[in-house]
């Protein structure tokens, strides 16, 4: 059997709806129970009193990275099946610090919000609401911005591939960092944290 | 500072140091998948045998003018010989481009170059990579002229005969010349331009509906 199962018409369109819909239930589990789903434990990465967010981001990474090179070395998984998000260097930039600016103003990211949102949280949904809008205002501004959206694109690039280093090198230099970041983490957190409220 | 035993650990450590220990291990991985590739000849054979590895240019005519869109016709030739003729509904990809690229394993292929030999060969690559469906088209381009587009017909049939009829409405549909008599057979003709498309406003009457050709793209990502 070979993954990833959708590329391999293991199932079709509708299924994958289906699929989706559970991971994403999964998703929000993960999400609510890491404490994401309060905007006061998310802000608190910003002012480096509480690092949560960063250490479950790359705890993710890592397992998802590890998990993606062993199923592939095994060959249970065809990585060339797996799609990778095509870099489009200066919009995805500009698009990250917009992103993190509104993260930081509104609480949430659009992923946590949602799983507030399932929470009844009031200030959730306004950001819910928030991100209808941006759409919205994108989508209209769209014939103007389309020559900004589409510049610097460098196509499917990895790590790997840019470093010009093996693989498996890549990847143990991420786990590294990821590690290296935990335990830079813990201490900033004792140094920032302590007098902050718990939500 | 004195070293902590194992069991001391943080729960955290301990994660910290599985994922430590399963990198390094990771250090020689190869997981992209080679251009080495094994073969399963058995299953290889049994499809040639099985006349499972080609369609014919009559089969592939008939999908053209049908609007199917659920597979992909692939001229392996350079770009020169493409520009100068090639199959409606063709996109050009040279046979060493084609071994490198990322298909997913359900695309549908039909192969095509020159003869029969390049297309079989491309056909053997691509069952290699995993690809479900390829198909070779049986003769080539050559084929393709020799039963599409200048069919020979040694006497002239009856006009009521249907199978006459639709091959010469078929030849006509793609810009060639139904050819009758032994005399007609040897002469050799020239080649239409490229740019007949299968276009439904001027295409005769034809078995089968003639939609407009869609080529559905798989969305991905955000």
């Amino acid at each position: 059997m070979s993954a990833p199962f959708f590329k391999f018409g293991l199932f079709g369109d509708e299924a994958s709806l289906l699929v989706a819909f559970a991971i994403g239930i999964g998703f929000g589990f993960f999400l609510e129970r890491a404490g994401f789903g309060s905007a006061r434990k998310l802000v608190a990465q910003f002012y480096l009193t509480d690092l949560a967010v960063f250490k479950v981001m790359f705890t993710a990474i890592v397992t998802a990275m590890l998990g993606v090179t062993y199923l592939g070395w095994m060959g249970v998984l065809d990585l060339s099946q797996v799609y990778l998000v095509p870099t489009f260097l200066w919009p995805q930039i500009v698009g990250g610090l917009l992103l993190g600016v509104g993260f930081v103003v509104g609480g949430y990211c659009p992923g946590t919000s949602v799983a507030a949102i399932a929470t009844g949280r009031v200030d959730a949904i306004v950001f819910g609401l928030g991100i209808f809008g941006g759409t919205l205002a994108f989508a209209e501004a769209f014939p103007l911005l389309q020559g900004f959206y589409a510049s610097g694109a460098y196509g499917e690039r990895t790590l790997p591939e840019l470093l010009q280093l093996p693989y498996g090198l890549v990847v143990f230099a991420v786990v590294l960092m990821a590690v290296a970041g935990f335990w830079a983490a813990g201490k900033i957190e004792a140094a920032f944290g302590g007098k902050e409220d718990r939500a | 500072m004195k070293r902590p035993s194992l069991g001391s650990l943080t729960l955290n450590q301990k994660l910290a140091l599985g994922a430590l220990a399963l990198g390094l291990l990771a250090v020689p991985a190869r997981p992209y998948a080679d251009a080495r590739v094994t073969l399963d000849t058995r299953e290889l054979a049994m499809l040639v045998e099985a006349e499972a590895d080609h369609v014919t240019p009559l089969e592939l005519a008939d999908w053209i003018v049908q609007g199917r869109a659920d597979h992909r016709l692939v001229d392996l030739r350079d770009q020169r010989s493409f520009a100068g003729y090639h199959i409606p509904t063709a996109e050009n990809v040279p046979l060493s481009d084609l071994a490198a690229q990322r298909l997913p394993a359900t695309e549908t292929l039909v192969v095509y170059s020159d003869g029969g030999t390049h297309g079989a060969q491309a056909w053997l690559l691509l069952k290699a990579r995993g690809l479900r469906a390829v198909y070779n088209l049986k003769g080539g381009l050559e084929g393709w002229k020799d039963e599409v587009l200048f069919p020979v017909f040694p006497v002239p049939p009856a006009p009521d005969k249907p199978e006459y009829e639709r091959q010469a409405s078929l030849s006509r549909h793609f810009g060639g010349t139904p050819r009758i008599g032994a005399e007609a057979a040897a002469a050799a003709l020239a080649l239409p331009t490229p740019q007949i498309q299968a276009d439904p406003a001027l295409a005769p009457a034809l078995p089968g509906d003639v939609k407009p050709l869609a080529k559905k793209k798989k969305k991905e990502g955000c």
